[in-house]
C-alpha cells in the first residue's frame, strides 16, 4: 500500500516536492509583462473617436464590466474602487490563463494569494475608515447598538467580527489557491493515468471557465466587503433601506 | 499511515458529495428564479454565483486539509 | 496616503521580503503542504503595492479620460444633431407652408383661367349662334323673295299660255283685255282655293 501510494499518487509527490519556491517571481513577472503589454496595446487605440483595435475594445469592456459590478453591488459611490478591482482582476485573470498552458502559475501559489488577500482586506478596512471614520469603523464591528448588560454581547460580536475579517483573508486566498492548484493537480493526475496520453487536456474548458469565475469571484467579493465596510451607519432601520443587498451580511459571515 | 490515505479519500469524497448536492440545490434555485423572472437575471446570477462560491469554499477547505494530510503520509 | 507613498512602501516591503528570505520562521511547519513562505508573501505585498498604483496611472486614468472625453464628444454631437433637427423641422414647416401657399395660388389662378375660358366659350358660342341665326334669316328672306318672284313669273307664264290657248280656241275677235281679266280672276280664285 505504501509503495503504491508513493509510486502512483502525484498528490503525494507534489506535496513532498519543494514547490516552485522563489521561481514564482519569474511567472508573476511574466504575468505583469503580459498585463502591461496588453495595456500598452490598448493605450494605442485610445486616440480614435471609435475604438477599433481589439485590445482597446476589450479594455473598455473590462472597465464597463467592473464598473457595472461595483455600481450593482455598492451603488454609484462605488466607482472610485474600480482601479483597484481592475488591477486585481487583470492580474488574477492573466495569471489563471497562464496556468492553462504553463506548468506553473503565480495564482497557484498560496503565498502570493495571501499577499493579494492581505492587500484586499487592508484596502477594505482603509476605505471603511475613510468612509466612517476610525471610531465609526470600529463601532461597525460591534454590531447593532445594545444597552445595559448587553454590552458583553457587543464585545462578543466584536471578537467574532474580527475573526471573520481574518477568515476573509484565509477564504479569499485559499479559494483561489485551491481552485487553481487543485486544477493543476487533477491535470497532472490525469496525465499520468495512461502514459503518453495527456488526458488532462480534456479539463482545459473547465479550467478556462474556472479562470474567469475565480477572477470574477475575487472582485465581486471585494465589492461585497467594500459595500459592507463603507455603508454609512449600521442601524436596523437604515439597513432596511438597502433591501437589495440584504444578502450581504449573511454572506460575509459564511 | 494507510488510514490517513483512506481518511483523505473519504474526506474528499464526502465533501464532494455534500457540496455537489448543495451546489445543485443553489443552482436549481437560481436557474428557476432566472427562468421565472428573466428581467432580474443579472442580480440572481450574481447572487447565485456568490452562493456557489461559498459552497465551494467548503470543498476547498477539505481539499486543503487533504493536502496538509498528504504531507503526513511517510 | 498618495500613490508615491504606496510605491515607496511597496519597494521597502520587497526589500524586507528578500532580506528575510532565508529565515526559518518564514516557512511554518504547520503549512508545509501548502508551501507557505512568508518572505514571498511580504515581497508580493510589496510588488502589488507597486503594481496597483502603477497600473492605475498607466492604464485606468488614460482609459477613463479617453472614455469620458468620448462620452462628452458624443453628448455634444447629440446636442448638435438635436439642434440641426429642430432647425430642419422649422425649415420643413416653412417649406410646407410656402408650398401650400403656392398651391393655393396656383389653384385660384387655374380657376380664374377656367372661368375666363368658359366665359370666352359662352361668348363665342352666342356669337356664332347669332351669326347663324342672321344667316338663316337672310336665307329665309332670299328664299321667300325667290319664291315670290318664281310664283309671279309662273303666273305670267300660265296666264300667257292660257291666253294663247284661249286665242286658239275662241278666235281672233275676242276682246283680249276682257278675257285676260276673266282668266286672272279665275286664277286668283284658284290661288285662294289652293
Amino acid at each position: 500500500m505504501d509503495s503504491f501510494l508513493h509510486a502512483n499518487l502525484p498528490l503525494a509527490e507534489a506535496a513532498k516536492s519543494e514547490g516552485i519556491g522563489w521561481n514564482i517571481f519569474v511567472y508573476s513577472g511574466l504575468t505583469f509583462a503580459i498585463v502591461f503589454g496588453f495595456v500598452a496595446l490598448a493605450r494605442k487605440g485610445l486616440k480614435g473617436r471609435v475604438y477599433t483595435s481589439l485590445p482597446t475594445r476589450l479594455a473598455e469592456h473590462l472597465f464597463l464590466f467592473l464598473e457595472g459590478m461595483t455600481v450593482n453591488v455598492i451603488g454609484p459611490q462605488g466607482r472610485k474602487f474600480v482601479p483597484f478591482l481592475l488591477a486585481l482582476w487583470s492580474f488574477i485573470f492573466v495569471g489563471n490563463l497562464m496556468g492553462l498552458l504553463l506548468p506553473e502559475t503565480p495564482t497557484a501559489d498560496w503565498s502570493l494569494n495571501i499577499a493579494m488577500a492581505v492587500i484586499t482586506v487592508v484596502y477594505v478596512q482603509w476605505e471603511g475608515i475613510k468612509a466612517n471614520g476610525l471610531v465609526g469603523h470600529i463601532k461597525h464591528f460591534a454590531g447593532p447598538k445594545l444597552g445595559g448588560a448587553m454590552v458583553v454581547i457587543s464585545g462578543l460580536i466584536f471578537v467574532v467580527e474580527i475573526i471573520s475579517e481574518l477568515m476573509k483573508l484565509v477564504s479569499l486566498s485559499l479559494r483561489l489557491y485551491g481552485n487553481i492548484h487543485g486544477g493543476h493537480l487533477v491535470r497532472e493526475s490525469l496525465d499520468t493515468l495512461i502514459a503518453g496520453i495527456p488526458l488532462g487536456g480534456l479539463l482545459l474548458p473547465l479550467k478556462f471557465f474556472t479562470c474567469i469565475i475565480q477572477a470574477f469571484v475575487w472582485t465581486i467579493l471585494t465589492c461585497t466587503y467594500l459595500a459592507i465596510a463603507t455603508a454609512h451607519g449600521h442601524d436596523d432601520e437604515h439597513e432596511g433601506d438597502h433591501g437589495g443587498h440584504g444578502h450581504e451580511p449573511e454572506l460575509a459571515h459564511a | 499511515m494507510e488510514s490517513i490515505a483512506v481518511g483523505i479519500g473519504l474526506a474528499v469524497g464526502i465533501a464532494g458529495l455534500g457540496v455537489g448536492i448543495g451546489q445543485g440545490l443553489a443552482a436549481n434555485g437560481g436557474l428557476q428564479g432566472m427562468a421565472r423572472q428573466p428581467e432580474a437575471g443579472k442580480q440572481i446570477n450574481n447572487a447565485m454565483l456568490l452562493a456557489l462560491v461559498f459552497l465551494e469554499l467548503v470543498f476547498i477547505l477539505t481539499f486543503v486539509i487533504g493536502i496538509l494530510l498528504v504531507g503526513k503520509i511517510h | 496616503m498618495n500613490k508615491y507613498g504606496l510605491i515607496g512602501l511597496g519597494v521597502v516591503l520587497v526589500i524586507i521580503g528578500f532580506a528575510v528570505k532565508d529565515q526559518s520562521w518564514t516557512r511554518p511547519e504547520m503549512f508545509a503542504g501548502l508551501e507557505l513562505d512568508l518572505g514571498k508573501t511580504i515581497t508580493n505585498i510589496g510588488v502589488f503595492l507597486v503594481f496597483i498604483p502603477v497600473i492605475t496611472m498607466y492604464f485606468y486614468v488614460p482609459l477613463k479620460e479617453a472614455m469620458d472625453a468620448r462620452n462628452n464628444e458624443l453628448e455634444t454631437t447629440f446636442t448638435d444633431v438635436e439642434q440641426l433637427r429642430t432647425q430642419m423641422q422649422t425649415m420643413k414647416s416653412d417649406y410646407e407652408s410656402r408650398l401650400s401657399a403656392t398651391e393655393a395660388e396656383a389653384r385660384t389662378q387655374i380657376q380664374s383661367q377656367i372661368k375666363e375660358a368658359q366665359a370666352l366659350r359662352q361668348q363665342l358660342v352666342s356669337e356664332a349662334t347669332e351669326r347663324a341665326d342672321t344667316m338663316i334669316r337672310q336665307a329665309q328672306l332670299e328664299i321667300d323673295q325667290e319664291k315670290a318672284h318664281a310664283i309671279a313669273t309662273i303666273r305670267t307664264h300660265v296666264v300667257d299660255l292660257s291666253l294663247a290657248a284661249a286665242e286658239k280656241v275662241i278666235g281672233e275677235n275676242m276682246d283680249s283685255a276682257k278675257n285676260r281679266r276673266l282668266v286672272e280672276e279665275y286664277i286668283d280664285a284658284l290661288e285662294v282655293a289652293s
